[in-house]
C-alpha cells in the first residue's frame, strides 16, 4: 500500500515512543495502519485492545479507539466489547509474555469460542518491559536475565496451540516479511471469527544483546535466514554463530490454518 | 547487579558490599539456602528475580527456580513446595501481587511460612510504577507477618528474620517484607553481608515437624471443614499472630547478638525522640527525608522526632502506646490510603488511633496521607506536616481537621 500518511494514524503527543532502537514492533504497527487502511476500516467502529508489555504500548501510540488493560487480560476485554457491541471491528495486540503465559488460558478460550476478534501476538522470547526476563516462548539454551546460564525448559508453538484450541484462522508473519505482514494482518482482519496471527518480532535490547544476535538489522537478517529453505539446511551443518545450543528453529510463515467460523 | 566495589571484612561473621535492596534480598535468599523459589516478572520487584538468577548461574545458590506463567501459579508453586518441607521464597508489586491474591489468602490459611517481598507499587488504573503501601496492606487481615525496611541492610537483616520467626512452630505463618518500590527496591546502599556460618547460627534448618506433608507422614493439609471448625481454626491463627510479638523479640535479640545490627527495639526505630514534643510516624523509606527535615527543624530549635514502625503484622501495639504516649502530638504520615475510613485518614494513621484510644495520656494525632505512585516527600512537605502537627499540639483539633493530603497539586 502507497501513499500511506502514518502520522494520520498516531498519536503525535505520544511521540516519541518508548520503543529501543530497532525494535521490530515498530514494523508491526505500520503493517497494522497499512493493513487498516487496505480494508478501509471504519475508523470510529475499529477497537484496538492491548495487555501490558512493549507489544501492548503500540496501542498509546494509535489515534484511534483504544484500550490499554491488564497484564494477559486483552482477550476477555475485547470479548465483552464485541459481546455488547458485536457491529465493532475489535483487534487485539498482545506479547508471548502477555498472551501466553499470564494470559495463557483466556487465549485458548478465545480460540475455542471462536469469537469474532484478531489477535496479533509479537513474540519476541522475552518480557523486554520489564528488563528481558525469558518468556515461555525462549528456545531452550536462551540466554535471558532469568536463564543466565541458558533456557532449559521447552518453549511452544503458539500457532499449533491456536489450532488445536479452535481458532478458524491461524497465520504467521515475521518482521523481515512486513509486506506478506501487511495482507496476513488484513485477511486476519476480514476473517469472520477468532484469525490469530503470530508475529515474529525482535528484541535487540535484551534479547538480541544478550544472545549475541547483533542489533535490529542483524536479527532481521537472522530472521530471514530462519525463513530461507536453503539456509536451514546449511545451518544444519554448521553453527550460526549464536550461544544457542541448535541454533534458532525455522520459521514457517503464511496462513497456517483457515476454516469458515 | 550487586558490586563489590568496597569489599572489606569487617569482622568474621561479615562482609561489606554495595547493592540495591533487591540484591540484599538475593543475597538473603542465598544465606538462608532456599529450596525453591518461583518468578513472575513485574516491576519494581523483578529485580530480586534478576539477582537470584544470576547467584544460581554461578553456582552460588542451589535452588530450584521457576519463572511462572503468572503471579497466580507462581505463589501457588512455592505454596505446596512450602507444604512438603522446602524453604521458599516468592515476591510481587501492585497489580501482581492481587492477581495472587488467591494463593495469598490461602498461604497463611495453611499456616504455611513462605517468605515473600512485596516491591510497593501503585495498583493500577491509572498505572504508576512508584511506592504505595495498599499492595501490602490488602493483606494486613489475612495473617501475614508485614515488615517494612527502611534501608538495604534492613532488606537483608529482615529476611532472614522472616525466616527464622515465619518458619517458627510457635508462629508458622507467611512474611512479606515490604520493600519501597523504587527507593529501595533499586537504590544501592552498603550492605553487611554475613558469612553463612553465621547465619547458621541464627536460622535454623526448616522443619515443618509432623505437619511436614510426606508419604511416611499421611496427613491432610486444606480440608473442607464448613462452620464446624472454622471458628476455631481462625483462633488458632490469632494465636499464632499473639505469640509472634515474643517469637520476633527472641530472634530480634539473638540477631543483636550476632550481627550487631537492629537497633534497641525490635518494632520501633526512634530518631531524636529523647526530648522531643512532636514525632513524625511512619514506615519504609519516609525515615530518609523525615530525618533530613528534623535535623534542620532542630536547628532552628523545634523539638522533633521520628519513631518508625518496622513490623505492620503484629502490630506492637504496647510499645507503639509505650513509645508514642511521651509525646504532644504525632503526625502518622501514610504512604497510602483509606478511601472511606474514619476521619478518611490513612491505613497507619486508624491503626495507631486504635492502638492508644484506651490509653488516658494519649497524645494529639494528626493524618498524614503523602508520596502516593512514589511522589517524593520533599523538605518542604515534611515542614508543612511538622507545622501541622505542632500547631495541632497547641491549638487542638477542629473536627475536619484531622488528616491532611500533602503535595496535592490543586
Amino acid at each position: 500500500m502507497t501513499g500511506i500518511e502514518y502520522r494520520d494514524r498516531l498519536r503525535r503527543q505520544m511521540l516519541p515512543h518508548i520503543l529501543c532502537p530497532g525494535c521490530g514492533h515498530g514494523i508491526v504497527l505500520k503493517a497494522l495502519l497499512r493493513a487498516a487502511r487496505s480494508l478501509e476500516l471504519d475508523w470510529d467502529r475499529t477497537v484496538f485492545v492491548a495487555g501490558i508489555g512493549c507489544s501492548s504500548r503500540l496501542v498509546g501510540y494509535i489515534d484511534g479507539c483504544t484500550l490499554h488493560t491488564t497484564h494477559g487480560r486483552a482477550l476477555t476485554f475485547a470479548t465483552g466489547m464485541k459481546l455488547a457491541r458485536p457491529e465493532l471491528t475489535v483487534i487485539v495486540i498482545t506479547g508471548d509474555g502477555d498472551g501466553l503465559a499470564i494470559g495463557g488460558n483466556h487465549l485458548i478460550h478465545a480460540a475455542r469460542r471462536d469469537v469474532d476478534l484478531t489477535c496479533l501476538l509479537l513474540n519476541n522470547e522475552t518480557y523486554g518491559m520489564t528488563g528481558g526476563q525469558a518468556a515461555p516462548t525462549a528456545e531452550p539454551g536462551a540466554i535471558s536475565t532469568t536463564t543466565p546460564g541458558g533456557a532449559r525448559e521447552r518453549s511452544f508453538d503458539a500457532c499449533a496451540l491456536a489450532v488445536a484450541a479452535g481458532a478458524s484462522f491461524v497465520a504467521r508473519g515475521a518482521t523481515s516479511l512486513p509486506l506478506e505482514l501487511d495482507g496476513l494482518i488484513a485477511r486476519g482482519i476480514a476473517h469472520r471469527g477468532f484469525s490469530f496471527l503470530e508475529i515474529a518480532s525482535d528484541c535487540p535490547e535484551y534479547f538480541g544483546r544478550y544472545n549475541q544476535l547483533g542489533r535490529g538489522p542483524e536479527m532481521l537478517q537472522l530472521q530471514r535466514r530462519r525463513l530461507d529453505e536453503v539456509d536451514r539446511t546449511l545451518r544444519a551443518k554448521r553453527s550460526l554463530g549464536s550461544r544457542r545450543a541448535e541454533g534458532p528453529p525455522p520459521l514457517r510463515t503464511g496462513v497456517l490454518h483457515e476454516r469458515p467460523a | 547487579m550487586a558490586v563489590a566495589v568496597k569489599t572489606k571484612e569487617t569482622s568474621e561473621v561479615q562482609t561489606e558490599q554495595l547493592m540495591t535492596g533487591c540484591e540484599a534480598i538475593a543475597e538473603a535468599i542465598r544465606l538462608a539456602d532456599v529450596d525453591v523459589m518461583a518468578a513472575f516478572p513485574i516491576r519494581p520487584y523483578d529485580t530480586v528475580m534478576q539477582a537470584a538468577a544470576k547467584l544460581i548461574a554461578n553456582g552460588k545458590l542451589d535452588c530450584e527456580y521457576i519463572v511462572a506463567d503468572g503471579e497466580h501459579s507462581q505463589f501457588e508453586i512455592v505454596k505446596h513446595a512450602c507444604a512438603v518441607g522446602s524453604r521458599v521464597f516468592v515476591g510481587s508489586s501492585g497489580v501482581g501481587w492481587f492477581y495472587a491474591f488467591e494463593a495469598i489468602a490461602v498461604t497463611a490459611g495453611l499456616r504455611l511460612p513462605v517468605v515473600a517481598i512485596c516491591g510497593n507499587r501503585a495498583l493500577d488504573d491509572p498505572g504508576a510504577f512508584g511506592t504505595e503501601h495498599n499492595d501490602s496492606l490488602a493483606v494486613r487481615d489475612l495473617g501475614w507477618l508485614l515488615p517494612w525496611a527502611e534501608t538495604a541492610q534492613e532488606c537483608l537483616d529482615l529476611a532472614l528474620m522472616a525466616w527464622r520467626v515465619g518458619e517458627d512452630a510457635r508462629v508458622s505463618l507467611p512474611v512479606a517484607i515490604g520493600l519501597d518500590g523504587g527507593f529501595l527496591t533499586h537504590s544501592q546502599q552498603l550492605v553487611s553481608v554475613p558469612t553463612r556460618a553465621a547465619t547458621d547460627a541464627f536460622l535454623p534448618k526448616f522443619d515443618l515437624g509432623d505437619r511436614l506433608l510426606h508419604p511416611d507422614n499421611p496427613i491432610t493439609i486444606a480440608p473442607q471443614v464448613d462452620q464446624d471448625w472454622l471458628m476455631e481454626i481462625r483462633r488458632q491463627n490469632d494465636a499464632a499472630m499473639r505469640r509472634a510479638i515474643d517469637v520476633i523479640t527472641e530472634a530480634h535479640a539473638d540477631f543483636k547478638k550476632l550481627f550487631g545490627r537492629g537497633g534497641d527495639s525490635p518494632f520501633l526505630d526512634e530518631y531524636m525522640t529523647d526530648d522531643a514534643d512532636v514525632v513524625f510516624f511512619g514506615q519504609g523509606t519516609l525515615a530518609l527525608p523525615m530525618k533530613v527535615a528534623i535535623r534542620r527543624l532542630r536547628a532552628e530549635g523545634h523539638k522533633v522526632g521520628l519513631v518508625r514502625l518496622k513490623w505492620f503484622r503484629p502490630f506492637p501495639t504496647d510499645e507503639v502506646v509505650k513509645s508514642l504516649s511521651r509525646f504532644k502530638a504525632v503526625g502518622v504520615v501514610d504512604r497510602d490510603y483509606s478511601f472511606g475510613s474514619p476521619h478518611y485518614g490513612g491505613v497507619l494513621y486508624n491503626e495507631v488511633r486504635s492502638a492508644l484510644y484506651s490509653r488516658e495520656q494519649r497524645p494529639t494525632i494528626v493524618g498524614f496521607v503523602a508520596g502516593l505512585g512514589g511522589r517524593e516527600i520533599d523538605q518542604s512537605m515534611a515542614r508543612e506536616i511538622y507545622e501541622k502537627t505542632a500547631a495541632a499540639a497547641t491549638g487542638g483539633l477542629s473536627a475536619g481537621d484531622q488528616c491532611h493530603w500533602i503535595g496535592v497539586r490543586e
